[in-house]
């Protein structure tokens, strides 16, 4: 009994009575203290990518209906926008939209939305594997690049340091955030606090002893990461995740993108220093019985339409400072396959999204879909450099101008899709 | 005098010829300055789920080349582990019982169509009666739902990494799989992902690498994930008695160009879009049997003669099908070699054991071992010693795992404990590290996904990266820290633990005390001093007896609190920090 006492004084009351006074671990001091949402940084631009892996059909997304070449070549995926009550948006008599897109088709009519078509790297792989680091890294050519393209971006635009500055709403930090600049991945922005329920006491020492374990530390990716993770600690407000709510009528999709952009719109309002969001959009990998007006590619796409649109529909208030990016690693065969699907191609496109956007319009080169036109007699031609599209938008929304540091080694030129 | 010279002789004699055969030598740990405790823990670290507590003693009282041996062996009984998987269902059905049983969406919908709860045009109706009419009609007819499966696909990979006795078979069945990687989110192989395990990769976990590629190759889930089962030849037009499935027309890439760039070659292992084409060519007609009772493939198969098929080149191992009447006859080139016309199936065989013995395949898949048992990076000599090994045995993999612990390499100081454990692997070394009882492993699957290793699900055939990177960010950090404290308290449904008899019941004379001891159980042979010493100004704060005694004025049913759980409750703290903690992370 005697060896208990004397550890319950010595030892276990001290392990669990330091936080009562005096001994509090500072971060949450000052997260206590500020009660409400701190606000600390000034309201910076937002810049929103939505990556499509799988490698979305561009031609069926956004079809080019006029070429009948892509009619032949896919006799049972073609659509056209004189095609009874599925019919595709006609966005300028030679491209339109899949029906699909019907909450984003609006933006497109008000010209807040462009999409740029054609788009992919100059290296032609047909890996999604390959072509996702290629195009993350931001060096098509280059394996050995350690940073992604976002990454750099965070770091040209040298702001305070947010540990919320880049931000992954996924499992995994992406390619694209990869680098020497913090970014934060989290699947669910409420899983983010140290789980201690119970005693106040305790809970705080446990926080100390972790924040200490992780300074200390040898291996620097677990001390950077811990830091990392203390620090945002510190700034979010738990409660005001789980308690939002959106703008009055918007409904996000119970989605995993719908989820994701969800929780950036929160982290966009609690002004907390985001600069760069990140998300996930998956399912395009379409070998296989990819449908038109039905079917899994039409599915995916309303689900994309409709996260975003609530998205966008959500940022009343901030649209002015948002803007949103999506990118796919490739296209699909311009010929549908034997199996009612289509297989890796080339080029496909990309949404761009927001108030700064010279929109309603399809920033295209493309020229016929004649197999002899084809890359490899089989696919769409890459006829836009994904750089032009990235770093146009970088560019101009976020005040970049040091291209060849985003793009090592790229000379095209920027794509003018933003105003000013 | 004369005498003892003739034993010394004779003693000589034997220390040389126990030098002269790789295996009899003692594995290198020594000259780099490792105890032999030391050396069993890192071995324990990379070739099991984790030490528990004691095995780095019985391992050393064993002998490390022996343990290591054994694990190569992997014929340990397993009795414990068997009891704990008796009550699962699925695990000893064939692909055919689990296919017609249960049933994947396709088939539920099917299945509701006959029965008249929906017909082809409304679907739609109101999801939950439907789903309640659905779920009456399979139990009448003795249907289980998918979901049942996927449970126990999940909770026998949790119970068998904590228990297993053949632990390096286990961390290679982990490690195989990933590298074959198939999912469960597909719908067409969701069915066949338990046994794809159990057959194709387990068995070849440590034999020829060839065997384990011809087996994922030929398996149904395989065939399935990456869409080589609906792939047949434009050229020749499916015959009339034998109905092709649905939609299955043509040609289809996807298995060929992932056996090239994620299974053998690599993606920079000289391969072309023309050896692409041609390899997806060679492996046309390659196929599942057609299982599902209520498909019409089924029936016109077992209405057709065995003996005819045969004469007409078909081929049927067990579930895989090789369908000649699909399979494109014309003479190919692949990789600068030619194939003659009219291959047929062993055509097929060739270009898979070309691919499984091709020099870039040595060098990646030696590579990628080296990656997940030494490095991230590991050095160009460890894999060349590797590769000679690989390409002189046949690609044997026992025998290019032995090469790696022999080699210096696996033994410099600075690999050691570089590795981050990837989720699962956290979640299993803190099982074993406690001597944890598991009765809801689901649970620990639940904890993985939040931790960014959702496995059986990865829906890309990539496989989970295996690099710290891809683990460790602020989000995943938190994850692991709050698992430690949920897992120590025991706030974790079905996961149980008796923290104190770990320390046969000796209480800890001090929270440093605790820290000091349970770290050396938990990680044992580690150098903890340092973070010990970082955490107790924290504790032994200067000012710490006033503050109790002020917590104690101020918040008696506080006070009251801590001393009615007591050490339990601190001893569950300090064991919930360590498991936390960034050592704890490490291997």
């Amino acid at each position: 009994m005697s060896s208990r006492r004397a550890f319950m004084r010595s030892g276990a009351m001290a392990l669990f009575a330091t936080g009562i006074a005096g001994g509090i671990p500072a971060f949450i001091t000052r997260v206590a203290a500020a009660g409400m949402p701190p606000a600390p940084y000034k309201k910076n631009k937002v810049l929103v990518c939505i990556f499509q892996r799988g490698a979305m059909d561009g031609l069926m997304a956004v079809t080019p209906f006029s070429d009948m070449e892509l009619k032949k070549a896919r006799p049972n995926l073609f659509m056209d926008p004189t095609n009874g009550a599925g019919k595709l948006f006609d966005l300028d008599g030679q491209f339109g939209l899949h029906p699909s897109f019907a909450s984003l088709q609006p933006f497109f009519a008000d010209k807040r939305l462009a999409i740029a078509h054609g788009v992919g790297s100059p290296n032609n792989t047909r890996s999604h594997f390959d072509a996702q680091d290629y195009m993350e890294s931001g060096t098509p050519f280059s394996k050995s690049t350690s940073s992604g393209w976002l990454n750099r971006a965070v770091g040209l635009m040298g702001h305070d340091a947010s540990p919320f500055r880049a931000v992954s709403i996924t499992g995994a930090l992406p390619r694209s955030l990869y680098g020497s600049q913090e970014a934060l991945a989290i699947s669910n922005l409420a899983d983010f606090a140290l789980q201690t329920k119970g005693n106040p006491m305790a809970a705080n020492l446990t926080a100390g002893s972790f924040e200490e374990l992780y300074e200390q530390t040898s291996n620097r990716l677990l001390n950077r990461a811990g830091k990392e993770s203390f620090e945002a600690l510190k700034m979010l407000n738990v409660n005001d995740i789980k308690n939002y709510q959106p703008v009055a009528g918007v409904v996000y999709p119970n989605s995993p993108l719908g989820n994701s952009l969800k929780q950036i719109a929160v982290l966009i309002k609690m002004n907390i220093g985001l600069e760069v969001a990140f998300a996930e959009s998956g399912g395009w990998d379409t070998h296989f019985n990819q449908g038109t007006l039905n079917g899994v590619f039409a599915r995916n796409v309303r689900d994309f339409s409709d996260s975003i649109a609530a998205f966008w529909n959500d940022m009343s208030g901030y649209q002015d400072d948002v803007t949103v990016m999506t990118m796919t690693e490739f296209g699909r065969t311009v010929a549908q396959n034997g199996t009612g699907g289509t297989d890796h191609g080339r080029a496909s496109c990309s949404f761009i999204l927001g108030n700064d956007v010279q929109g309603g319009k399809v920033y295209q080169q493309i020229g016929s879909l004649a197999k002899e036109q084809l890359e490899d007699q089989r696919d769409l031609p890459v006829t836009t450099d994904f750089r032009s599209v990235f770093s146009g938008v970088a560019n101009k929304h976020l005040n970049i101008n040091n291209n060849n540091v985003l793009f090592p080694k790229w000379e095209g030129k920027a794509l003018e899709i933003l105003k000013g | 005098m004369k005498f003892a010279k003739v034993i010394l002789f004779c003693l000589a004699i034997t220390a040389t010829f126990g030098f002269s055969s790789l295996v009899d030598d003692p594995i290198p740990y020594k000259k780099f300055g490792y105890t032999p405790q030391q050396a069993a823990a890192r071995l324990l670290d990379r070739f099991s789920f984790g030490a528990k507590p004691g095995q780095v003693e019985a391992v050393v009282s064993m002998g490390l080349e022996n343990w290591l041996e054994q694990q190569f062996a992997a014929n340990l009984p397993n009795e414990g582990l068997n009891k704990r998987l008796a009550a699962f269902k699925s695990l000893s059905l064939n692909n055919d019982t689990i296919v017609n049983r249960y049933l994947n969406a396709g088939q539920v919908i099917r299945l509701a169509t006959r029965k008249g709860i929906i017909n082809r045009d409304s679907i739609k109706g109101d999801p939950k009666e439907y789903r309640e009419q659905v779920r009456v009609i399979m139990e009448q007819e003795g249907y289980k739902p998918i979901l049942e499966l996927h449970r126990e696909l999940v909770n026998q990979k949790v119970l068998s990494a904590a228990y297993s006795n053949n632990q390096l078979q286990e961390v290679l069945t982990d490690f195989w799989f990933n590298h074959f990687n198939v999912s469960v989110t597909k719908n067409q192989c969701q069915q066949y992902v338990y046994t794809y395990e159990r057959d194709a990769i387990r068995p070849n976990v440590m034999g020829k690498f060839k065997d384990l590629l011809l087996a994922t190759a030929q398996h149904p889930a395989m065939l399935e994930y990456l869409d080589n089962a609906s792939s047949v030849s434009i050229k020749n037009q499916p015959r009339a008695n034998m109905a092709a499935p649905r939609n299955a027309r043509g040609l289809n890439e996807n298995y060929a160009r992932e056996v090239m760039e994620l299974h053998t070659l690599g993606v920079d292992g000289g391969y072309t879009q023309a050896d692409v084409t041609t390899v997806a060519k060679a492996l046309t007609g390659w196929t599942v049997m057609p299982l599902a009772k209520d498909a019409p493939a089924r029936n016109l198969l077992e209405r057709l003669n065995p003996a005819q098929l045969e004469r007409r080149g078909f081929v049927m191992k067990g579930d895989f099908l090789f369908r000649a009447d699909q399979h494109d006859n014309e003479a190919k080139t692949i990789l600068n070699k030619n194939f003659p016309a009219n291959g047929g199936y062993q055509e097929g065989i060739d270009v898979l054991t070309m691919l499984a013995e091709h020099p870039s395949t040595t060098k990646f898949i030696c590579t990628k071992l080296a990656t997940r048992f030494v490095s991230d990076t590991p050095s160009a000599s460890l894999i060349k010693n590797m590769v000679k090994t690989f390409q002189s045995t046949d690609g044997d993999i026992k025998a290019v795992l032995r090469t790696m612990v022999y080699d210096p390499a696996f033994w410099k100081k600075s690999v050691s404990h570089e590795k981050v454990k990837s989720p699962f692997e956290m979640v299993i070394s803190a099982v074993r590290a406690t001597n944890a009882q598991v009765i809801q492993p689901f649970q620990l699957f639940n904890w993985c996904t939040k931790m960014g290793q959702r496995f059986y699900y990865y829906q890309a055939p990539t496989g989970f990266p295996d690099r710290a990177s891809n683990w460790i960010n602020t989000g995943a950090l938190l994850n692991r820290m709050n698992f430690g404290l949920a897992f120590a308290s025991q706030k974790i449904p079905g996961v149980r633990m008796d923290l104190a008899a770990l320390n046969n019941y000796h209480e800890p004379e001090s929270a440093i005390d605790a820290l000091t001891v349970y770290s050396n159980i938990l990680l044992p042979q580690r150098d903890h001093a340092a973070n010990i010493k970082r955490l107790i100004p924290l504790v032994n704060d200067d000012a710490v007896e006033e503050k109790i005694s002020k917590a104690a004025t101020v918040d008696k049913a506080a006070e009251q609190m801590i001393l009615d759980k007591g050490t339990k409750n601190m001893l569950s703290q300090v064991v919930g920090i360590i498991i936390g903690s960034p050592e704890f992370q490490r291997k």
